[in-house]
């Protein structure tokens, strides 16, 4: 009896933190779109917070008619698609193994690895490299040189090394080779961190614009938030823009573009979540014992 | 067993570490002979191999600079506070969502904790103006209108660090709960119930059954955010922090940033991320050794 | 035991491995640096008979890219490049290619450009002279001397000998600056409106100032309930520098040279800066400033502030305020009474109103040595300098995009969007000049003027006026200062906190704060500055 109300009590508290919490999150979010929809105006006198002022269309008409957004967009999926299937599947190749405490040349490898979280040649070296590859200015530059990442790989390992030994001893007793037991045990019993780090991967890719900078040219090649960052960045060298005199200034857009293109760019890797929560299943290894 | 029996047994599981090593080889291996930077008086134009040897000048130079330990202290003051404050964060909301028996509102905050990642520093730099400025912020047109003095959020050292957290709870939190929430997924539901039968109360049963089902996840975090310690991001002090704060704002990155890159002294910038990689590479061997003694858990 | 041995015998492997892969990499950048001397060939022999006839020569010309491309044009694909081609490149036989570099990122995308010896364009630019400077004397660049006096008679003319000047490093002729046309910087600007209903003249000294912000303060005239900033202030210098260079002493011309500081030639050890910074600790402790404007980098909150009526006086870019929906703009929208003027108010010893003005260049416009197209380079320079080449770059088609009055183009406001984007980048494509060039000073002033709103004219000509009087003469040293080129973020940065520290100290720690900072700064590079400046200015003078 007691308990009963204390569990009420605690899932009436839990709920109301996690609500407060849910529109600390949201309102951030909800003023960005409050400016992208509001007069310029309401904005540059700093009057809009959560409700558009002066409520207009103009900024989301301006960048969905953009074609070079549009095609950005779906370079960008393109991309970001690519890479995470591209990473996941390098990822699974090297969790597998090593997820093997007994595997010789294990603690070599990992070290090998490791070391590449803390070491790194820095931008000209790896400048010339991916120019040496011949894969300058292509999707692949972008693609190749983050393929696997260590972080996320040791987090494979820890969740692959979670899977009870037994399940697949039982497997190697059916004769199960490594290969099968990789797909047919291995990866869906993973579902959810695989779907977490894909997640992960694909979010890293959407957000990521620093290799571009280098590594792109062509504005074919153009990801969203590499126009997002050069539209936003134009105001924040203010120290570059008065040595530009007139030049600069007059470049500058209207706050609600931005708004409306940070909106047009973030809502879409948004969506990638909510769908991947089907992977979130409760007891899915479970049902593999028991199966 | 001999070799070619080994072999033999366990040829896929090298297979398939063909490629990723591969992989390591060439992009990360590949290009880490720059790290020579640090020991050669940089030039442009004849390239790494062609600029000048100087020994351990370089590191001698940023030995010397005051600056250089005061953002190192700095680094290390807000990265402990990180690791104390912003790292079980996650960890309570997560362990609050999956208590959530509202199927709906679970999937609901769940995705919507998470936008504050998605959003910018830049953006969240501007808003943070906004919310903590002393003269007109909101926080304060709230304060003020009860009376009370202006707290300088943003201006001074003290509550800056405070402020500084805090966004860095609210910007990373939602996102760092999914890779618990996708452990918790392992968890056996039936054993709850087992428990409940027992009797055993709300916070009993998440101290011993919910929490040790995340240990393995939590204590692989910890290693590999200690091995962080030393090293941080350049986005969020640089843009939250200020100049009426730069005594504590003022870190490695963004000491690399002025004293490196955008005066184009590569050498420098090297030497300091050399240091961090030497520091950074034994903490996480430190952290590992420990956890494996304590915890038996070990990511080498 | 066993457990030290392991680990020993894998540092040794990954010591091993680590050789091999190093060893691999020399391999592969070795190779690459072969493919990209032998890439280059054919342009490189046919560019010595750069006759109309034969092969045609790509020139690689570095282009600013901001994103913002309007929708059926690229950077690299407009009509600026289609004019230059159509204009420069056919007639001569030299096909013109745009190698974008991200506005933000532009040093650093050239550093690696440089470093890495490839695809570097044979015209690169920047506006920061320490990235110039560096580049000519790690041996990076082309000597130009000859190269302009051979092709480049217009763009020499153009340009200037005293503009010019900028670009010699030790003697020689790097690189080519861009000629600066408009060279005032800072205004001030009062709310006359506010003056009139306290009763009140427009101030003309720096003491009547005082007096009037602190009127502001205690009668209020805009209502602002209490939140009234008399003293528009950050952290940017447009608002502290005009302020600040008032309170500078008369000094010789070693003195400028030698006590200022820094990239932005700060007046750090000038008598009268501790001056500057007392007054503005007195202004922050009276409440005449915003009690955040420590925050304020990029000048966002004095604008909303300005547009709400809150601020009563400020210094700022000569026509920052005057923009289409900018300060004014909205200031007038939110309250149709509010009059936001023009003002020449700080005032020196001497009683006037000195303030800096700009050097005369823009961005410095180099040629790599790598380069095997320098001649073609600086063609197309001296192409731009000729006729009215530059003037149709900036302006565009007479009766499509502007009409001529008095002999200053005057853009058409209702133009349609296909002729409005033939212009979007013409700043960034028309690299001789920084800003509009019609041959006098008073003329460019007027092409922007009658480029503002027409409500806003008269005042943006007080502005530019203001800007470009009592001003103090950029110092130019004919050598890099080295220390300044190393320590100049740094120095920037301490000067900042300096400023903003000694301001926001109560009064009775003003002094202490100041000897702090000051120490701080002179130990952070700002003793090898004035040391090495001391020298150059003996060198340079003896």
């Amino acid at each position: 009896m007691n308990a009963r109300q204390g569990g009420r009590l605690f899932d009436t508290v839990n709920m109301i933190i996690l609500f407060l919490l849910v529109l600390l999150c949201l309102a951030p979010f909800v003023h960005i779109i409050a400016i992208s929809l509001s007069s310029t105006r309401a904005i540059n006198s700093g009057e809009v917070s959560l409700l558009p002022i002066g409520l207009n269309w103009n900024s989301y008409k301006q960048v969905i008619t953009d074609m070079s957004m549009i095609k950005s967009l779906g370079f960008t999926v393109l991309l970001t698609v690519l890479f995470t299937v591209f990473c996941m599947t390098m990822s699974l190749a090297a969790a597998y193994p090593l997820s093997k405490m007994k595997l010789k040349g294990r603690k070599f490898v990992m070290f090998f690895i490791i070391i590449t979280m803390f070491f790194s040649g820095g931008i000209i070296p790896e400048y010339i490299l991916v120019r040496n590859l011949h894969i300058l200015d292509s999707i692949w530059a972008l693609v190749l040189p983050g393929l696997i990442s260590p972080f996320y790989l040791i987090i494979l390992i820890t969740f692959i090394q979670n899977i009870p030994d037994s399940l697949e001893e039982s497997a190697e007793i059916d004769g199960s080779s490594y290969f099968r037991s990789l797909f047919s045990l291995i990866i869906p019993l993973s579902m959810p961190v695989i779907a977490t780090l894909s997640l992960f991967y694909a979010v890293g890719r959407w957000n990521g614009f620093q290799d571009t900078l280098m590594y792109i040219t062509s504005p074919e090649l153009y990801p969203l938030q590499l126009k997002l960052y050069q539209l936003v960045q134009n105001n924040m060298v203010s120290d570059l823009m008065q040595l530009e005199g007139a030049n600069g200034t007059q470049l500058l857009q209207p706050e609600s573009l931005k708004a409306a293109s940070v909106i047009f760019a973030t809502v879409p890797i948004l969506l990638v979540y909510p769908w991947l929560q089907r992977y979130f299943v409760n007891g899915v290894m479970l049902g593999a014992v028991k199966g | 067993m001999n070799a070619t029996r080994y072999i033999r047994r366990y040829w896929q599981l090298y297979a398939l570490l063909v490629l990723p090593v591969l992989y390591f080889a060439i992009f990360k291996y590949g290009p880490m002979y720059g790290v020579i930077i640090a020991f050669k008086d940089f030039n442009f134009f004849q390239g790494i191999n062609g600029s000048k040897w100087i020994g351990f000048d370089a590191f001698r130079e940023v030995f010397a600079m005051r600056d250089f330990y005061k953002t190192l202290r700095n680094t290390l003051m807000l990265n402990l506070l990180d690791l104390i404050v912003s790292f079980p964060a996650p960890l309570f909301i997560a362990i609050m969502l999956y208590e959530l028996r509202t199927a709906w509102f679970r999937k609901l905050s769940q995705t919507i904790l998470y936008i504050p990642h998605f959003i910018s520093w830049i953006i969240i730099g501007g808003i943070a103006y906004q919310v903590f400025g002393t003269q007109s912020g909101m926080l304060n047109n709230i304060i003020t209108s009860f009376g009370f003095d202006a707290v300088p959020f943003l201006t001074n050292k003290s509550y800056w660090l405070i402020t500084y957290l805090a966004i860095g709870v609210w910007q990373s939190a939602g996102w760092g709960t999914i890779i618990y929430l996708a452990a918790l997924t392992g968890l056996n539901r039936e054993l709850f119930e087992a428990a409940e039968v027992d009797g055993a109360g709300r916070m009993r049963r998440i101290w011993s059954i919910t929490l040790p089902s995340l240990k393995p996840t939590i204590v692989t975090l910890l290693i590999i955010n200690i091995g962080h310690m030393i090293s941080i991001g350049f986005d969020r002090p640089y843009i939250i922090g200020n100049t009426t704060v730069r005594e504590y704002s003022d870190v490695l990155s963004t000491f690399v940033y002025r004293v490196g890159l955008e005066s184009g002294q590569y050498t420098l910038a090297t030497v300091v991320g050399l240091f961090q990689a030497v520091v950074g590479l034994v903490f996480v061997l430190g952290s590992n050794y420990v956890s494996k003694k304590l915890a038996d858990q070990s990511i080498l | 035991m066993v457990k030290k041995l392991n680990k020993h015998s894998m540092h040794k492997k990954t010591a091993g491995l680590l050789a091999l892969t190093l060893a691999g990499t020399a391999l592969l950048s070795a190779c690459g640096n072969n493919n990209n001397n032998g890439g280059d060939t054919a342009s490189a022999t046919s560019s010595a008979s750069a006759a109309p006839s034969g092969k045609a020569i790509t020139l690689k010309v570095e282009v600013f890219d901001r994103g913002n491309a309007p929708d059926g044009m690229s950077i690299t694909n407009n009509y600026l490049t289609k004019f230059v081609q159509d204009n420069f490149g056919t007639p001569n036989n030299i096909k013109v290619e745009f190698v974008p570099v991200p506005r933000s990122e532009e040093v650093n995308k050239l550093n690696v450009l440089m470093a890495s010896g490839s695809d570097v364009p044979d015209i690169v630019f920047t506006y920061d002279s320490s990235t110039f400077f560096r580049y000519a004397q790690q041996g990076g660049l082309t000597d130009l001397s000859e190269l302009l006096d051979q092709y480049g008679p217009n763009l020499k003319e153009f340009i200037g000998e005293d503009t010019l000047a900028y670009g010699v490093v030790e003697g020689t002729q790097y690189g080519v600056p861009a000629r600066r046309t408009h060279l005032g910087k800072y205004s001030s600007f009062i709310r006359t409106d506010w003056l009139d209903k306290l009763g009140l003249g427009s101030p003309t000294t720096t003491d009547e100032l005082y007096n009037v912000l602190k009127a502001f303060k205690e009668k209020d005239p805009g209502n602002t309930g209490g939140k009234v900033i008399p003293l528009g202030m950050t952290i940017a210098p447009a608002q502290y520098e005009p302020l600040i260079w008032s309170f500078i002493q008369p000094a010789t011309e070693e003195e400028l040279y030698t006590l200022t500081s820094g990239t932005r030639d700060l007046p750090i050890l000038l008598p009268g800066f501790k001056d500057a910074l007392q007054f503005m600790n007195k202004a922050y402790n009276e409440g005449l400033m915003s009690l955040d404007f420590g925050l304020d980098k990029d000048k966002t909150k004095l604008g909303q502030d300005v547009a709400n009526g809150l601020v009563g006086f400020y210094s700022e870019d000569d026509m920052n305020p005057f923009y289409k929906d900018g300060s004014v703009d909205t200031l007038r929208a939110n309250n149709p009474t509010a009059v936001l003027s023009a003002v020449d108010v700080y005032t020196n010893s001497e009683g006037k109103h000195a303030k800096p003005e700009y050097t005369p260049i823009g961005m410095y416009l180099m040629i790599p040595k790598a380069s095997k197209n320098a001649e073609a380079a600086i063609k197309y320079l001296d192409w731009m300098a000729s006729g009215d080449n530059l003037f149709q770059m900036q302006n565009g088609v007479e009766g499509e995009n502007y009409t001529l009055e008095d002999g200053v183009p005057v853009t058409i406001a209702d133009q349609s969007d296909e002729f409005r984007n033939r212009l979007y980048n013409q700043g960034d494509m028309a690299i001789i000049s920084n800003g509009k060039s019609l041959g006098s000073a008073d003329l460019n002033v007027e092409a922007y003027v009658k480029g503002m709103p027409e409500a806003n004219q008269d005042e943006t000509r007080k502005a530019m006026t203001i800007s470009r009087s009592d001003t103090i003469k950029p110092i130019r040293f004919d050598r890099p200062i080295e220390s300044q080129a190393k320590y100049g973020t740094t120095l920037q940065d301490k000067f900042e906190e300096m400023l903003v520290k000694t301001t926001m100290a109560k009064p009775d720690q003003f002094d202490s704060t100041y000897e702090a900072m000051l120490k701080d700064y002179m130990a952070s590079g700002g003793q090898a500055v004035l040391e090495e400046r001391q020298q150059a200015y003996a060198a340079m003078t003896k």
